[in-house]
């Protein structure tokens, strides 16, 4: 990982803010549209989140975040030890059911393939699980500048 | 995440519920663990007031799915157990919009996130705190 993007935290649900605060950071500084900016806070909170409570299951561990930026899109990937699990191969909640028969949980991931362009899984040689989410089209969009110098 | 209380009079009691900051797997059960508190004080009406939240993750909708059993008077289920606790419970009713738990003023991403899940079928969503007080 590049070590100037990257962060290594205690799998513990009080690290989540720090989670936060690196990714807003680092995704500030490339100049991420704001509401792209809030969709990869939001994705990257769900991924480490089930990566703590239900790869490690609150045991002790360690997760890694690294980002970068890819032309126009922006490239995070979510590390952990923990046993190996693909949370891309989920089935999709179903959203037409009474409240009372919903089950509390299971819509991070839903909400990661709502707001993220791409989420891949894959373990990495060492025996790490590797989330890959991009997010493209992050650059907001600036007015055309006319020949004569005006916007419109 | 800060809560605060706040108690309003409308045709009947509404507890608002504020509360500001970020909620996530980290302070949840937090909100759950008030809106308990509120529920054994004899509240029985509670708007949740979101303005002040700038940001909630899915355990945000684990809370507010948890404070709806909870002011119907029944146990919050254990977010673990997942489908099996609410089959367990057997429960058939419960469609369209709830009637003792509201929401007041949740910002544009916050909204998105109740779209997404079709939560937001399940919450009246206020913009005004007299309005929404009135409703109950």
């Amino acid at each position: 990982m590049d070590a100037s993007s990257s962060l290594r935290v205690a799998a513990e649900l009080s690290e989540l803010e720090t989670i936060h605060r690196f990714v807003e950071q680092h995704a500030t500084a490339l100049r991420i549209d704001p509401s792209a900016i809030d969709d990869l806070l939001l994705v990257v909170n769900e991924i480490a989140t089930n990566s703590i409570l239900h790869g490690y299951r609150k045991q002790p561990g360690t997760i890694e975040v690294a980002m970068r930026p890819i032309g126009d899109a922006v490239e995070i990937c979510v590390r952990d030890h923990a046993p190996p699990f693909d949370p891309t191969q989920a089935l999709s909640p179903d959203l037409h059911v009474p409240l009372a028969q919903r089950p509390l949980g299971g819509m991070g991931v839903h909400l990661a393939r709502q707001l993220i362009d791409s989420l891949t899984y894959h373990i990495t040689p060492d025996g790490w699980n590797e989330l890959t989410l991009v997010k493209y089209r992050i650059v907001p969009h600036l007015p055309q500048e006319e020949p004569d110098g005006s916007n419109n | 995440m800060d809560l605060t209380i706040e108690q309003a009079q409308g045709r009947v009691p509404v507890a608002i519920l504020r509360i500001k900051g970020a909620l996530d797997a980290s302070n949840y059960e937090d909100v759950i663990v008030k809106a308990r508190e509120l529920y054994d004080a004899g509240t029985r009406h509670l708007l949740v007031d979101m303005a002040e939240m700038h940001f909630m993750s899915s355990s945000g909708l684990v809370a507010l799915h948890s404070i709806v059993m909870l002011l119907r008077g029944q146990p919050s289920p254990d977010p673990e157990m997942g489908w099996q606790a609410f089959h367990a419970l057997g429960h058939d009713r419960d469609t369209g919009k709830q009637p003792h738990v509201k929401l007041l003023n949740p910002q544009p991403k916050i909204r998105q996130i109740l779209q997404i899940t079709n939560m937001d079928e399940f919450f009246e969503i206020h913009t005004d705190l007299q309005t929404a007080v009135a409703s109950f």
